[in-house]
């Protein structure tokens, strides 16, 4: 089975890293620059599970070392469309697409792209990032991704093998027959912590802080959960309180990445993550009050930013 | 007569430097550090108004060199527990105090301490700020107006006190409408303060999101309803120029608060947006942007109070 990786950053690299130690066949599909880097330094991992520094292989364009059994979508949401661009050579009648982006809105993009078929739903949960040198630092003790149709069909031979593949690499998760509930589970927390940590500007504790701050991170829990019934996918009571115990931690440092990202100055998956949340909110007639302040918050930033770039 | 002036900052060092220049007799009552500097430097005005080093008499108890005909208090809010102690031993039955504080929380907090018929109101319109050696940097409007707050013909003293700002070149002068002022600017003042923080931009930057104006004019709306309800409603005049203001495209005007929040200071969230708050509470009226913008600042203190983000 041959995997392509778009990419070859935290996630990326770091999957694709222990897949590729492991046997597996893995390609990253990577810009000239970092083609360059990773064929002279190797492929840099350091992690609570074990450095290593590895060849790669790598290809600059999709069109090489294909056709591909799997690819594996890592970019930002706002890099989708030259994310897809990029794959589209890779892409042939067997391919399947998993993607490891936050929200769903990439789901319906890259369905209407290459056909509803080839997408399969995919979720990232490792702690990873990248330093100006390129290199992959794992710090956090867990690395899991998860994969799965997002019918209710029995995985696809692909997933099968990448299932093993994945269980061979020191990877947790694997196939995941409620991915879909899953993404929108997820989504909900993440579309929280990111709107009211940036809204507010502070980590879960700080917010918590606050006479009112308990309530608004709750009311905006309520709000994602509602788009998230609307379209059949209601996160139920127990998942419901897995997120409200998470985003209601007295004292937490815990802090939206997207919020990291602004105070960077660096691009933000606002429309991604909070944006196409309000989006479906407005087509089920679904009011989600704390979740416009915050994307305006967001939109401020966005148009600040871009006038600071031009 | 004798006039003692709380605080050498914008405000209250302008407008002191001004009342020394032509020949008022005006005292600085200042905390240890600043007192040495102006006593060793004089205090160093830069305007367009022309620039001067004015040798003002400086004080550092409010004990010495009484007693003072009129108190004027130049802090920031959330000074004015401490700024009510320094000034006491200042206050003799024969003087009036001139808070220019912004919000109206600090009426009562006087009138609790030193009897309301001691308190009038003041309104400052002096733009400026500190320069990093403490020189006072003057950059447009040269106004304040105070007045009785029960609309009463003025007392001798704030006669005295206008005539001798005419004198010194300060516009403005006794405000036989002080309270409603005191009221149109704290209606703005929570507005601005609120989004401008809250957004962390200008209002040009709000007026950019799909939602910046509409937010801004429910907020303005709010604090409307607030001050309806104490019986200072703006007029539709005062109405039509704060709307006009605060929604103008491309506006670089944006409240002081945040200059403060982005240095990393003491910011007067609770006396500009969480008083305006807490009166929509005690009147019924809903008030859910206030709510999100001092939710905002009550976690910029969470988060200033532990240092960081981290």
């Amino acid at each position: 089975m041959k995997i392509l990786i778009l990419g070859a950053g935290a996630i990326g690299g770091y999957v694709g890293g222990r897949l590729h130690q492991s046997g597996a066949d893995v390609t990253f599909l990577v810009r000239d620059k970092r083609n360059e880097a990773l064929t002279r330094d190797g492929l840099v991992i350091k992690s609570t599970k074990g450095d290593i520094t590895q060849k790669v292989k790598t290809v600059t364009k999709a069109t090489d070392g294909g056709p591909y059994d799997i690819v594996l979508l890592t970019c930002k949401a706002y890099d989708l469309d030259s994310a897809i661009d990029a794959i589209a050579p890779a892409i042939g009648a067997g391919t399947t697409i998993v993607p490891l982006l936050n929200g769903m809105r990439h789901i319906d993009v890259l369905a209407t792209k290459f056909g509803d078929a080839k997408v399969v739903g995919g979720l990232a949960r490792v702690g990873v990032a990248m330093n100006g040198k390129g290199e992959i630092l794992h710090t956090s003790p867990f690395a899991a991704i998860s994969f799965g149709e997002r019918g209710a069909a029995p995985a696809r031979p692909a997933l099968v093998a990448l299932d093993a593949a994945i269980k061979k690499s020191g990877v947790d998760g694997g196939l995941n027959a409620n991915i879909v509930q899953d993404l929108w589970d997820k989504w909900i927390m993440l579309c929280t912590l990111a709107a009211t940590c940036c809204l507010m500007r502070g980590a879960s504790g700080d917010i918590l802080e606050a006479d009112e701050g308990q309530a608004i991170v709750l009311e905006t829990v309520d709000e994602g959960r509602k788009v998230a019934a609307a379209a059949g996918h209601d996160p139920g009571e127990k998942g419901l309180a897995t997120i409200r115990s998470f985003l209601t931690v007295k004292g937490s440092k815990f802090t939206a990445s997207m919020l990291h990202d602004l105070e960077k100055g660096a691009m933000v998956e606002a429309d991604h993550v909070v944006g196409d949340m309000i989006a479906r909110a407005r087509k089920a007639g679904i009011a989600t009050p704390n979740l416009r302040m915050a994307y305006a918050h967001l939109q401020v930033y966005l148009a600040q930013r871009a006038r600071k770039r031009a | 007569m004798k006039i003692l002036i709380l605080g050498a900052g914008a405000v209250g060092g302008y407008w002191g430097a001004r009342l020394h220049q032509s020949g008022a007799d005006v005292t600085f009552l200042l905390r240890e550090k600043r007192a040495e500097k102006v006593r060793k430097d004089g205090l160093v005005v830069k305007s367009p108004k022309g620039d001067a080093v004015v040798p003002a008499k400086v004080v550092t108890k409010g004990s010495e060199g009484g007693p003072y005909d009129i108190v004027v208090l130049a802090c920031k809010a959330y000074d004015l527990d401490s700024a009510m102690d320094s000034i006491a031993p200042a206050v003799g039955s024969g003087t009036t105090i001139v808070p220019m504080l912004n919000g109206h929380a600090h009426f009562a907090t006087l009138d609790a301490k030193f009897g309301a018929a001691r308190v009038a109101g003041g309104l400052a319109r002096i733009s400026g700020m500190l320069g990093p050696n403490g020189e006072i940097l003057h950059s447009g409007a040269s106004g304040v107006s105070f007045g009785e707050r029960d609309g009463k013909p003025a007392r001798a003293s704030l006669v005295e006190l206008e005539a001798a700002c005419k004198k010194a070149g300060i516009e403005g002068g006794i405000n036989a409408n002080i309270n409603q002022d005191l009221w149109d600017k704290w209606i703005m003042l929570a507005t601005i303060a609120g989004m401008c923080s809250s957004m962390r931009g200008t209002v040009g930057d709000i007026m950019e999101t799909e939602d910046g104006e509409a937010i801004v004019l429910e907020t303005l709306d709010e604090s409307c309803k607030v001050a309806t309800a104490e019986g200072h409603a703006p007029s539709d005049k005062v109405l039509a120029g704060l709307r006009t203001m605060l929604t103008a495209k491309g506006s670089k005007a944006v409240a002081s608060i945040l200059g403060d929040m982005e240095k990393g200071g003491a910011a007067e969230g609770k006396q500009i947006v969480g008083d305006m708050l807490g009166r929509a509470r005690k009147h019924g009226i809903a008030a859910p942007n206030l709510r999100f913008a001092y939710t905002h600042l009550q976690t910029y203190e969470a988060r200033r109070a532990r240092g960081g983000l981290k």
